[in-house]
């Protein structure tokens, strides 16, 4: 699903904060804001798409309730896998700024 | 299969549902016009059915096409009918109502069992995601 392609862009090292004091890596995948800005965005368009598809049905623009049934379905899903991966970034980010040096 | 296709069940059984509606759709037609001796060409309305093939890349399923019985009209004595031939009978629809029930009755389970199973998948969906709790 494209609402969620981007979460595979994730790579299995530890997530680098970014910022103007952060070190950037250099080409190693996208940084860390990105990532979750880039997920979370793209889920946001399904939200929206299944929005507009129910729209459509409510005002009269479109008569059948199906393409409804399938946008917000696939909207719920990325989102709640969505919250899912945020929730272990997050914590991710949280041990990494944690550690003791 | 790639993480892409995570939605493909939803789209067929979305598919499914769509298949189904269809169906009802002609059946409903078939029952409403159940009477109809006179159609646009004169004849008395025909009963059709729906054909339904695979989706794209064997995935869902979509409708082929609306087909005709060409089983006979059966024929009624109605001498007062304008459509009526010069023996006072008329050609009637070839729709059986307990056919339609039949096939109504199987439309709507089938399309029940199509939102189970999108039920079902989004179900288990919730469920991996608490995985990553």
């Amino acid at each position: 699903m494209a609402g969620i392609d981007m979460i595979s862009g994730i790579s299995p090292q530890m997530p680098r904060p970014s910022g103007p004091g952060a070190a950037q890596g250099a080409g190693e995948g996208a940084s860390f804001d990105q990532t979750l800005k880039g997920a979370m965005d793209k889920a946001d368009a399904q939200q929206q798409q299944s929005t507009q598809a129910l729209q459509d049905v409510l005002t009269g623009t479109s008569g059948d309730v199906l393409p409804v049934v399938s946008a917000m379905a696939k909207a719920d899903m990325s989102f709640k896998l969505l919250i899912g991966v945020r929730n272990k970034i997050i914590d991710a980010y949280k041990q990494t700024m944690n550690m003791q040096v | 299969m790639g993480i892409t296709r995570v939605a493909a069940p939803i789209d067929i059984a979305v598919s499914g549902l769509r298949a189904q509606s269809a169906k009802l759709n002609v059946i409903g037609n078939n029952i409403a016009n159940a009477d109809t001796t006179h159609g646009p060409d004169g004849k008395p309305y025909r009963r059709q059915s729906i054909v339904l093939a695979t989706g794209e890349g064997q995935q869902g399923v979509r409708v082929q096409q609306t087909v005709a019985d060409n089983t006979a009209f059966p024929r009624v004595y109605e001498p007062g009918n304008p459509d009526a031939d010069k023996d006072g009978y008329v050609e009637t629809p070839n729709v059986q109502m307990p056919v339609e029930m039949m096939h109504m009755l199987q439309a709507s389970k089938a399309y029940e069992a199509n939102t189970a199973v999108l039920k079902r998948y989004l179900d288990a969906m919730d469920v991996t995601a608490e995985l990553l709790k």
